[in-house]
């Protein structure tokens, strides 16, 4: 019934669908007399990202290498860590899974202005913001993974004679992992995220939220876009890394055969 | 966008009826407080209805560019810093300034005495707190006709984006903040702060003031002969509704109170922003002195290596508008 | 029983972060004190150092009881049509949670729609709908803001609203799809050999099918439009709502705004959850399903 997916169709219809959409926006900018200030064309934003390279560079290396991964690489292992500990104690666990899970569901972002107050201006407080936006999901996920394993499964471990360390090893954490990394994704978006809406409320003078509010002042939109063009293009990219990862070491997970 | 703008109008006209007040939508450059204390006089008290104006106040905020506003057809006259609308009109938003109710500058650099700055050349080296947003040009025009650097190179200055409160200064991240005589700076002294543990400069006292609170629109609407009548009336009845309030501070203080739809402002902190309010309209017409303008221009012109804006600004003002309200 | 297996090991989790809280917030707001000692020339003792670390007005991290006696003073001993009530705050965060929620759903539910029956809308929506969800949607915010005013929305509910639904439509439009595309070949062919038309098909088997699936996704769905609700008073300057509060706290030097707003709009999600959680049992047990 159905037709297979080519290689090609996969991926000429979406990048069809965007060409055509930038080409709409390219011809409405100019047909409808649009002020740049309000919306510009993406031409305009290619010229912008092209001439300010320099200027992105320097404001992604603040926001994201500096921000947001010091952020996700603190969050995600102290919540991992967290999990493997918990999981050990049974009156533990059952505290504080429904704190967590109630935790994960609150806007944490709203913790960004006392991070800033906390931490300073720097990139410090903005991985502060996104190492606590991250470390729920995480820990969430993770105690749900180590449960994935099912009792047959430990059974079979025992009968094997194996101890605590060696069942978590062999059997419980390569059962988690497919959670993990569902984790993770979640976490990628939401580090992204933290970190900008972080340097609204303070930075140094440089950093991706610091220059989406100032150009956006100086109603420079073309550069607000191109900022927003290569934060896609990183939470695209990140989330890319994550589910590659995810594919090579867990493998041998149902969802990836076939 | 001047079909969109031509539909908003023809729409106007149509809900309006011939005999009804003219509408006028104000956006403001910050939120609800006596630094905008005229307007809201001036509506609470009828004046505007008396000038057969229908008046709407469009308080701002951190992430609103009035001049955006304006360019969207959300507002028809706004509440700007002469700097900001310069820079904007540069940057093809053709803004133009119809009258200057502010005529001098409110803002200064607070710093802590223990961080031992007390003059401007002591800056070279420290960190300072800057509102950006379209306010930092009054400060980078001062630094740069300082010679001070402010891009985080060797010997100039560390320049950190503040956010909307004084905490840097209470938390020694920054050696010297941003403050406005009438706002921040009591803010500081509010959270426990003694004056004479702080050192300030006046962009006044270092002659690098810039104009502040003015009344800008765009251009276009200036081709329309009842948009001009409506604005004189409305500049007309706007500076009166200052000159009550600079008269009558503690009243003037409660009525933007009433309208200040966060809650958050307190009636000692507006009743003294009045106060200091009133200092800086001291003096004015309500009509741009082109003193005041030129001096202006000539700081955001000398930026040294980086200026605000690059030529004369040409059309950025009209006298038309306050010599209709005022002769 | 249930208290043994459930909520001791919950309370005491909660009074441990308590503790940890207080301990906390004696360190970090003793700087102030010492800081304010030294200026006046004094040395205090170590009970006037924690005593004052717990009344400060502008505490770096305000003790427990500060947060819940503001907390109380704003919603219980407020009027609620006060401005300074965290009820009418509240239900102004509530108000646009909603409509996004419910412009999500619409969204989620019509792409599903989409991209179940159309080959080219499935290829070409599909990675879009997922890049999309990695855009810091806080960039977008004031563009969004920009452009619906420049549309002529008035308030600033319709740039809110988008924004809550930019971040909810995404697991309904996920579930909806695996939903809609649950049935397998036999009943599909079942169908079919009854003569039904891909109309019929879609309605008689397909919606059906996929209202677990729906069902389930609502709850991560309100939560996410409640988070993009906050953030869209976060990054809008909203003068009202529970991130509006937030950004006043900072704005104007008051933490105790911003803390009591922060667990306002943590109780408030908690209440939502709760509420869509116990709302989608319902709806499952009427419709006769079992759980999935």
């Amino acid at each position: 019934m159905r037709q297979k997916d080519t290689q090609f169709e996969r991926i000429a219809y979406p990048v069809g669908f965007g060409l055509l959409v930038l080409v709409l926006w390219e011809i409405g900018v100019h047909l409808f007399n649009v002020s740049p200030a309000l919306l510009p064309a993406p031409s305009a934003i290619g010229a912008a990202i092209a001439s300010s390279a320099a200027i992105l560079w320097g404001d992604w290396v603040q926001t994201v290498l500096k921000g947001a991964l010091n952020g996700i690489w603190m969050g995600s292992l102290a919540g991992i860590a967290l999990a493997l500990v918990v999981d050990r104690f049974v009156f533990l666990k059952r505290g504080l899974m429904p704190v967590a899970n109630f935790f994960a569901a609150l806007p944490i972002v709203g913790l960004a202005p006392i991070m800033v107050m906390w931490f300073g201006f720097d990139w410090h407080s903005k991985a502060a913001v996104v190492a606590i936006m991250v470390f729920f999901p995480m820990l969430v996920n993770t105690l749900a993974g180590l449960s994935a394993a099912d009792t047959m499964q430990r059974d079979l471990m025992r009968t094997y004679a194996a101890g605590h360390v060696a069942t978590l090893m062999k059997l419980r954490i390569p059962a988690a992992l497919p959670f993990v990394f569902t984790g993770l994704k979640i976490s990628t978006t939401l580090a992204l995220i933290g970190a900008i809406v972080a340097e609204y409320f303070g930075s140094p003078i440089r950093g991706m939220g610091f220059r989406i509010t100032t150009e956006m002042g100086r109603l420079a939109t073309d550069m607000v876009w191109a900022e927003i063009f290569i934060s896609a293009l990183t939470g695209t990219a990140l989330y890319g890394l994550v589910a590659l990862i995810e594919k090579r070491v867990t493998f041998w997970h149902p969802s990836h055969r076939g | 966008m001047k079909n969109l703008m031509m539909s908003a109008s023809v729409l106007a006209a149509m809900t309006t009826g011939a005999f009804a007040a003219d509408d006028v939508t104000l956006q403001l450059k910050w939120v609800t407080q006596a630094q905008f204390a005229g307007y809201y006089v001036a509506l609470e008290k009828g004046l505007y209805e008396e000038a057969d104006l229908n008046v709407t106040i469009k308080p701002g905020g951190p992430d609103v560019a009035p001049v955006q506003v304006l360019l969207g057809g959300g507002a028809d006259v706004m509440v700007d810093w002469m700097p900001s609308a310069l820079a904007a009109r540069e940057n093809g938003a053709p803004v133009v300034n119809i009258a200057q109710p502010f005529k001098s500058s409110g803002m200064m650099l607070t710093c802590l005495k223990e961080s031992g700055v007390t003059s401007p050349e002591d800056f070279a080296g420290s960190t300072l707190g800057v509102w950006f947003y379209g306010n930092e040009y009054p400060f980078l025009s001062w630094m740069g006709k300082l010679g001070i650097a402010t891009d985080g190179s060797e010997g100039g200055v560390n320049v950190l984006k503040q956010g909307f409160n004084v905490d840097p200064l209470l938390q020694k991240q920054a050696a010297c903040i941003s403050t406005m005589t009438y706002n921040e700076y009591w803010q500081v002294i509010d959270a426990g702060i003694s004056e004479d543990e702080l050192v300030t400069f006046k962009y006044e006292d270092q002659g690098v003031a810039t104009l502040e609170d003015g009344l800008y629109v765009l251009e276009d609407s200036l081709e329309d002969a009842e948009f001009k009548d409506k604005m004189a009336r409305f500049v007309k009845a706007s500076m009166d509704g200052w000159t009550w309030a600079a008269e009558n501070p503690e009243e003037a203080a409660e009525i933007v109170l009433e309208y200040d739809e966060t809650g958050a402002q307190t009636e000692k902190h507006q009743i003294r922003m009045m106060g200091e309010v009133a200092k800086l309209i001291e003096g004015s017409t309500g009509a741009l002195e082109m003193a005041d303008y030129d001096r202006t221009v000539e700081s955001l012109l000398s930026g040294g290596s980086d200026p605000v804006i690059t030529k004369t600004p040409e059309g950025a003002y009209t006298m038309e508008i306050t010599d209709m309200a005022f002769n | 029983m249930t208290f043994r297996r459930s909520i001791l090991p919950i309370l005491t989790v909660v009074v441990a972060l308590v503790v940890i809280w207080y301990g906390a917030a004696i360190k970090m707001n003793s700087t102030w004190t010492f800081d304010q000692a030294a200026r006046a020339g004094t040395s205090p003792s170590l009970s006037e150092v924690i005593g004052d670390t717990m009344q400060q007005s502008r505490p770096l991290l305000p003790v427990p009881h500060q947060v819940v006696s503001e907390l109380w003073k704003t919603t219980v001993e407020k009027k609620i049509t006060s401005k300074r009530s965290l009820v009418y705050q509240g239900f102004i965060t509530l108000k646009t949670t909603l409509w996004g929620f419910a412009l999500g759903i619409v969204i989620g539910v019509g792409l599903a729609a989409i991209i179940v029956l159309s080959r080219i809308g499935r290829l070409s929506l599909m990675p879009w709908a997922i890049i999309s969800q990695t855009i810091p949607i806080v960039a977008l915010a004031p563009i969004i803001v920009i452009l619906s005013n420049a549309a002529g929305a008035g308030t600033l509910l319709v740039p809110k609203a988008i924004i809550a639904a930019y971040l909810s439509f995404f697991p309904v439009m996920v579930s909806m799809v695996k939903g809609l595309s649950s049935p397998d070949h036999m009943q599909l062919d079942l169908l079919r050999t009854y003569g039904a038309g891909p109309r019929a098909v879609f309605w008689k088997l397909r919606v059906p099918a996929s209202m677990p699936y729906f069902f389930a996704s609502l709850k991560v769905s309100v939560a996410a439009a409640f988070v993009g609700a906050v953030v869209g008073e976060l990054s809008t300057s909203a003068i009202a709502g529970l991130g509006a509060r937030m950004l006043i706290g900072s704005q104007f030097g008051e933490p105790m705004i911003m803390w009591a707003a922060l667990f306002a709009a943590a109780i408030l999600a908690g209440l939502l959850i709760v509420t869509i959680g116990g709302l989608e049992q319902i709806l499952r047990r009427a419709m006769g399903g079992r759980p999935v």
